[in-house]
């Protein structure tokens, strides 16, 4: 597999440095008033902050220098990405950033894989992936049948639940046999956005008609489930951020808001609830840098690690935005508050590569490796 | 340093620790106290402490390996400066005479017994009735304690008492060091709810304990006495009362039992056993973390979620241990039922003891998250005016 997993070569300070200048980076630009007018928008998709990003050299965070990007691993992504999460960020950072460039890294076709792993690094080339059928279960075989032709091949068949393809330049999709690499300009790629009740994470479904694609070589089923962890982690770390902004801005409303003439936050109805939130949101962050750690590590147990912060993250988001809302009272009932936006992440996030039951069966499975 | 430090251990423990017979080299038994100076003597009981109050100025880090070796090779004494609350307590509070006085005698000697609750006084600890009053150089002490581990065995007890009724409640206590062998303390075991006995009920009569025991100041108990449920707190948190824990690497003991009992493809208790093995894995990981952070810090926001999070884990596995089992729980007939009627009860001491989750919760509410304080009625008026009952 590709050098991107080698032990990390950055330090405390220096990932500290890149997540501060990122926060920053958000907080001028991706506030929530930004989001709220992105997800307004067509696209629903702020391309001149992706640019932004790029620049920082973020998008090629996983990238090999040799390919323009700085060489890092899950462990410093996840950090970014819980930096992502605090400000819900909604750029296709997950597929383009990290799924995408473990599949080309992996790819036996340098020449192939090379300028695609340049453009990521570049900012100019977005990546969809396309791993899952209605079922929106990427541990599941796929339904889109692959052709041999000549050098390419053909594909037919659909993917579902693919995020950020309306904005995707191309997309990889996992066939019956392989991965391939699909132009989504190509006429044979029907694109199907559809409606969400998550604004900030959008869907669609793609036909593949007897879409032209190349082959990944050399990237099998192992490679994907690599891939995919990464994706886990990614996704862990996301959530990781976003319950934790939302359970400080529930915090400090308990405190500023006075009823019955005292803070709300003097209640031990509402006390109580805020302590054992608090055990979650410690969980999530614990659960979401240990499998980042064992993953880069390569360590034996990063699979059932991966999978407990896969459940835990995302259980523990839509718990914690769940009981913000009954927290804030009738302020969160309204469209005006954030904690719908949170909560309606916090949705999705039970469903993203697979459910949260499905990993939580994956890591009993894991564990029972060792009866 | 530490490479140096393991290997005199070792060479420590080879010459004077008969392994195979878990006793002194030379030693026709063990003799507790006997050993006990040794460690004592050694330094290798309290390592973190200065060598004034026999310890070797290490870091906690670097004392880890006096732990390691000691444990090795079963022998006792090791980490005395993080599990003996007595002494703990006097390093940290006592004046330099009382440590002159006693930390030697508490350190070679067995763990102290904490006299805290009383039939009146458990999660509001501050309304103990139990008085003390000044009689000549010494106080005489009136009352009744329970809930008290090691009553029988201990020599000392941490104690408290109320000084001053006329003050409010928190400013009126006084913390002592009690000795337990003296006439005027009775012990009497409980009959608990799992059928142990490990608590007893200690009655105090006219008994007598000089003024220079008061740990920190006359009044002012309420104070110390936070530095000791501290220590005890972070102890408790890391679920030594569990049995189900289960050692490194080996599948969890709940995973064996529903291996046993077949029921590994029942897809609802799949989720809940899962569930269940989470729980305790994230709360493992996250003491890991509070371990780490404190090293670093010397503090962590972590250390006081694990005896909470704890709770959740023993009453959820014991459950989840019956759901297993089937109606077959309902007989005391197998080991496997005995022991998930055991520990279905067990889980209790978790969530009660040291504090029950409720006041538990309060004080993460607004120790860690900085909530206001709840409001406590009798708070600012004079103790002899407050209800009870």
């Amino acid at each position: 597999m590709g050098e991107q997993l080698s032990m990390s070569e950055f330090s405390p300070e220096d990932r500290q440095a890149i997540r501060e200048s990122f926060e920053k980076l958000l907080s001028d630009t991706a506030n929530e008033e930004s989001l709220r007018q992105v997800i307004e928008t067509e696209s629903g998709f702020d391309k001149a902050l992706w640019q932004q990003i790029a620049e920082m050299g973020l998008t090629g965070i996983m990238i090999d220098p040799d390919n323009g990007g700085v060489g890092g691993s899950i462990e410093e992504v996840e950090p970014l990405m819980e930096v992502a999460g605090a400000f819900l960020y909604n750029g296709p950072f997950i597929s383009t950033c990290v799924i995408a460039p473990v599949l080309l890294a992996a790819c036996a076709d340098k020449e192939l894989a090379g300028p695609h792993l340049e453009n990521i690094a570049s900012g100019q080339s977005i990546f969809a992936i396309a791993g899952c059928g209605k079922s929106g279960d990427w541990t599941e075989a796929s339904n889109v049948t692959v052709t041999n032709k000549g050098d390419d091949w053909e594909l037919t068949g659909s993917a579902h639940f693919v995020t950020h393809a309306r904005n995707a330049d191309y997309c990889i999709v996992r066939g019956k046999e392989g991965l391939f690499l699909v132009d989504m300009t190509e006429s044979s790629v029907k694109l199907n956005p559809h409606s969400t009740d998550d604004q900030t994470l959008r869907v669609s479904s793609i036909d593949f008609n007897g879409a032209s694609a190349k082959k990944l070589g050399g990237v099998g089923a192992a490679e994907f489930g690599q891939a995919l962890n990464m994706g886990l982690i990614a996704l862990a770390g996301e959530q990781v951020g976003a319950t934790r902004r939302i359970f400080d801005l529930t915090i400090e409303y308990l405190i500023t808001r006075f009823q019955f003439g005292q803070p709300i936050g003097r209640f031990q109805a509402l006390k109580h609830m805020a302590a054992e939130l608090l055990i979650e949101v410690e969980s999530s962050s614990t659960a979401a840098r240990h499998a980042a750690r064992a993953l880069a590590a390569r360590s034996p147990l990063s699979q059932e690690l991966t999978y407990l912060a896969a459940f835990t993250c995302a259980d523990n988001f839509r718990k914690t935005a769940a009981d913000a809302i009954q927290l804030f009272g009738g302020i969160a009932y309204t469209m005006e508050h954030p904690a719908h936006l949170y909560w309606r992440r916090a949705q999705t996030g039970q469903w993203l590569f697979a459910s949260s039951d499905k990993f939580r069966d994956l890591y009993l499975t894991e564990m029972e490796a060792k009866l | 340093m530490s490479i140096d430090l393991k290997k005199e251990v070792e060479d420590w423990l080879d010459a004077n620790w008969d392994t195979a017979n878990g006793r002194e080299v030379g030693a026709e038994s063990y003799d507790e106290k006997s050993w006990m100076k040794k460690v004592v003597d050694a330094g290798y009981a309290v390592p973190t402490w200065p060598e004034k109050w026999f310890g070797r100025g290490l870091s906690p880090k670097d004392a880890r390996p006096i732990d390691k070796a000691f444990q090795s090779r079963g022998a006792k004494g090791w980490g005395r400066d993080r599990y003996h609350l007595g002494a703990i307590t006097i390093y940290k509070l006592g004046s330099d005479e009382l440590k002159t006085e006693l930390l030697y005698e508490l350190l070679t000697g067995p763990i102290c017994c904490l006299l805290y609750s009383e039939p009146g006084a458990g999660s509001d600890l501050a309304g103990v009735r139990t008085r003390a009053i000044k009689d000549g150089d010494d106080f005489v002490v009136n009352g009744q304690k329970v809930w008290t581990s090691n009553a029988v065995e201990a020599e000392y007890g941490m104690l408290l008492t109320r000084t001053d009724i006329d003050a409010p409640k928190h400013k009126g206590i006084t913390f002592f060091i009690f000795p337990m062998k003296q006439d005027g303390v009775e012990v009497r075991p409980i009959n608990q709810i799992t059928g142990e006995d490990e608590f007893n009920e200690v009655f105090i009569s006219d008994a007598r304990v000089p003024e220079r025991f008061i740990i920190g100041t006359l009044n002012q108990g309420w104070k110390s006495f936070q530095t000791a449920i501290a220590s005890e707190r972070l102890i408790m948190g890391q679920g030594i009362t569990s049995r189900l824990r289960g050692a490194a690497g080996k599948a969890p003991a709940l995973l064996e039992l529903a291996y046993k009992h077949s029921k590994l493809k029942d897809p609802v208790l799949r989720q809940e056993i899962a569930q269940a093995l989470a729980y305790r894995q994230l709360n493992a990981m996250n003491m890991l973390r509070a371990k780490e952070e404190m090293m670093k810090s010397g503090s962590s926001p972590l250390a006081s979620l694990g005896k909470l999070a704890m709770s959740r884990i023993q009453h959820g596995e014991a459950k989840i241990s019956a759901k297993i089992l089937g109606p077959q729980v309902l007989l005391s007939e197998t080991e496997d039922s005995r022991n998930a009627n055991f520990d279905a009860a067990k889980a209790y001491m978790n969530s009660i003891g040291g504090g029950t989750d409720q006041i538990q919760k309060n004080i993460i509410a607004e120790r860690v998250l900085g909530l206001p304080k709840s409001s406590d009625v009798s708070r600012d008026i004079p103790f002899k005016d407050v209800k009870s009952g």
